[in-house]
């Protein structure tokens, strides 16, 4: 019996000091690429002042174009939104893009309309996409604020144990960890300025009887995202994108809102029930840009 | 609890401390743990049907022991039938009932009557298949003057409970195990090295080959009438690895965990994919329950001292009463149907024998290729929801309309999970070839080898999202 426990502590050592060199050396190559959006604004986006930053879920990232916003306004914006995640990973990636002395002067937020009356977050599908960053308190303290929706909590004991987030998420993190070492400039499926947009298939139009969804901004994260962008001088800015099927009603005067979720009526831009088609994006970022205008206009 | 999850982590190291260092003093106490462990390994799944475990445990301790001490023929049988009735109507209930109601409303329907009868929502207890087989060998084995009863209530309660083989196999015979339950165990460096070597191969089976496969085959099974006839060879294919590395790796992982606590339990799969004929495949896969029909089904049958007749008649159905016991439904009737058909034509031709004994040679490839294929396509059967869907799957597979591999054009992910299948395929037949060439039943490695495989498992096992085992629905 004495051999075999020498046996598998010798073979537990070995195999632990190897899996932590590789989880070590993958989130080291991860953290020098651009292939997630939060390295990628590190380390290729050489702009540290903004005139905008659109923070949000897939509706953030497929409907707003800054390549277009910024070629009609003048401005210079980035998309940081990131798809299937929540308003806690948008207050995460608000604190990293500050933590990184970038500075804006407009924060447009977007995400699904669901998001902003949840009383209760929980971490996202997409929230390993920080992890690169875990010896970060704010990483750290994201991970370890937040309960996933069910089982263990792998990304909190990443920070001590990182082959246990590199494993779980392994085709998500250890694949492109290795791709990264190739190809340090790749970027997982956004452009230079972090904008995606879906195919240029013909879409379809909104419908005739749509339903009206009521917003309250009850989310305890969207005070969050308030207070910091008041601590750093930040405008922050609710966008409602196009939506098929619901009206947006808003419940706050206090706010800035831009609402477009009735601007396509009778157009086929709808790509699904809350994305839109490539003609969609760029409609859509063209109205968007004139209500930016018009901000400005007020301002000077 | 499945031996993939992080509650059986933990678990399986404190059983192993407890059993070999607090309870190893005496065999009874010993053998207790063993039953407490495994009621927990169980219940944790659903600890109502424990009830199902014990009852079963209780009526064929009872029945053996009466057995053994009975001597009149006409009392023998009926103790033997009420083992027989017992294990097979509580499989019968559970695992059959709405199949058995849905197939008579059926055909009442195709002559104009229609009826509504009550369908129960019945869950099927995890591995009662399984545990069922294993009692009722014992019974039986007793009444054929084979086996001698036990009087260790608690020695049989742990064999038919034995976590590691409990759900999923191998289906151990009572003369196998029972008596290692009775006999002291005795801790074996090798032996046990050798079991966690198992454990990890047969780690490596599940969460990458099968669980990786999975992705692209339930894609593929979900609507086969937009793919490729490409696409569908592949999907084919892969659920061909997927159940082989779900299934085989379940058996190596139960039986490694045997090893580990002093037990040996029958190889199970022995390399099936390097067949030479539908005979050897089925030599050579679920060793344990092909066995089982042999002995139980196809030798009081007749087995093969009949006219060749009625050896075919027997063969088929064997067949199809393996089928049936895999699952309720007529796909896995015509899956055995297939094998039937694939067998009968060695069994005319005196061919079944063929390749028992004898070593692989390079032109025994093409034989070994087409058996694969042959077995490929008679999973499509397995895997389907209906004859009709497995029907539009092979249709549109012979169709040969198109050969392209858009799937992975269209989302780049299923591209991934298919590279790692394949990357983690070749490693398995590769490993698994040298032990066949070798003539060996399981693998072997050195330590460097069990550390590259464990690491195999961390950066290409699927831990997001795992498939449950396949069998356990058996």
């Amino acid at each position: 019996m004495k051999k075999f426990i020498g046996y598998i502590l010798s073979f537990g050592v070995v195999f632990y000091l190897l899996l932590h060199i590789i989880s070590v050396a993958s989130f080291w190559t991860l953290r020098r690429s651009a292939f997630y959006k939060p390295p990628f604004l590190v380390n290729e986006v050489k702009v540290s002042d903004f005139d905008y930053i659109i923070l949000g879920a897939s509706t953030g990232l497929t409907t707003l174009n800054t390549h277009i916003i910024d070629s009609i306004t003048g401005k210079q914006g980035i998309n940081l939104a990131i798809d299937d995640t929540g308003l806690s990973n948008h207050y995460l990636m608000l604190q990293h893009f500050l933590a990184n002395g970038k500075i804006t002067r407009y924060c447009v937020l977007n995400t699904s309309l669901e998001a902003f009356d949840r009383q209760h977050n929980f971490l996202g599908d997409n929230d390993y996409r920080f992890l690169m960053y875990r010896d970060k308190d704010y990483v750290f303290n994201y991970y370890n604020s937040l309960a996933p929706k069910e089982g263990f909590n792998v990304l909190r004991y990443s920070k001590w144990t990182p082959f246990l987030g590199l494993s779980y998420y392994n085709t998500e993190l250890f694949f492109p960890a290795l791709s990264s070492v190739f190809y340090p400039h790749k970027r997982n499926r956004f452009d230079s300025l972090g904008n995606y947009t879906y195919s240029n298939v013909t879409g379809t139009p909104a419908l005739k009887n749509k339903t009206e969804k009521e917003i309250r901004f009850k989310n305890p994260y969207l005070k969050k995202i308030e207070t910091l962008c008041k601590q750093n001088n930040i405008e922050l800015i609710y966008y409602f994108s196009p939506d098929k099927t619901r009206n947006v009603k808003c419940f706050s005067s206090s706010r800035n809102v831009i609402n477009h979720t009735d601007v396509f009526k009778e157009v086929p831009y709808f790509y699904d029930a809350i994305h839109v088609v490539r003609k969609g994006n760029r409609e859509a970022s063209k109205l968007f840009a004139n209500e930016l205008i018009k901000l400005y206009l007020i301002e000077e | 609890m499945l031996f993939n999850s992080l509650p059986f982590l933990i678990f399986l190291p404190t059983v192993f401390a407890l059993y070999w260092f607090v309870f190893k003093k005496y065999l009874r106490v010993q053998n207790g743990f063993v039953i407490v462990a495994s009621y927990v390994f169980y219940g944790w799944w659903d600890y109502r049907f424990l009830g199902l475990i014990i009852v079963s445990t209780l009526i064929d301790f009872c029945v053996g022991f009466e057995l053994g001490r009975q001597k009149h023929e006409v009392k023998r049988r009926v103790l033997l039938l009420v083992s027989l009735v017992c294990n097979l109507g509580l499989l019968g209930f559970f695992k059959y009932y709405n199949f058995f109601v849905d197939t008579w409303v059926d055909a009442w329907h195709s002559l104009g009557v229609v009826m509504h009868p009550a369908t129960l929502q019945i869950i099927l207890p995890v591995g009662i298949s399984f545990y069922t087989f294993q009692t009722l060998s014992y019974t039986i084995d007793i009444y054929r003057k084979e086996l001698k009863p036990t009087k260790d209530l608690v020695a049989f309660a742990a064999y038919v409970s034995f976590f590691p083989q409990l759900v999923a196999g191998p289906i151990e015979r009572a003369r196998h195990l029972l008596p290692q339950f009775t006999e002291g165990r005795h801790f074996v460096f090798d032996f046990a090295k050798s079991g966690l070597h198992l454990i990890l191969w047969g780690l490596f089976k599940k969460v990458v080959v099968a669980d990786n496969c999975a992705f692209f085959v339930s894609l593929i099974f979900e609507n086969p009438s937009g793919f490729s006839t490409l696409e569908l060879l592949l999907g084919a294919v892969l659920f061909g690895f997927q159940i082989y590395g779900d299934f085989s790796g379940y058996s190596d992982m139960a039986i490694g965990m045997g090893r580990l606590f002093g037990f040996h339990l029958r190889t199970n799969f022995r390399f099936p994919y390097f067949s030479r004929n539908i005979a050897e495949f089925w030599r050579r896969w679920h060793v344990s329950l092909s066995t089982w029909f042999r002995d139980y089904v196809y030798i009081p049958l007749g087995g093969s001292r009949v006219s060749l007749y009625k050896q075919v008649r027997n063969v088929c159905i064997v067949f199809l009463v393996s089928g049936f016991w895999h699952g309720a439904n007529w796909t896995f009737i015509v899956w055995g149907g297939i094998h039937a058909l694939l067998f009968v034509p060695l069994l005319l031709f005196r061919n079944t024998k063929k390749y028992q004994e004898s070593g692989f040679a390079l032109r025994q490839l093409l034989p070994m290729i087409g058996t694969f294929l042959l077995v490929t396509l008679a999973w499509v059967f397995f895997r389907s929801n209906s004859i009709e869907a497995a029907l539009i799957y092979l249709k549109t597979l012979f169709l040969f309309k198109a050969f392209d591999l858009d799937v992975f054009y269209n989302t780049p992910k299923y591209l991934l999970f298919s590279l790692i299948s394949g990357f983690s395929i070749l490693i398995m037949l590769c490993m698994e070839f040298r032990a066949f060439k070798r003539q060996r039943d399981a693998l072997e490695f050195s330590f460097l080898g069990g550390l590259i495989i464990a690491l195999l498992i961390m950066f290409l096992g699927v831990f997001k999202n795992p498939s449950d085992f396949i069998y356990f629905q058996f």
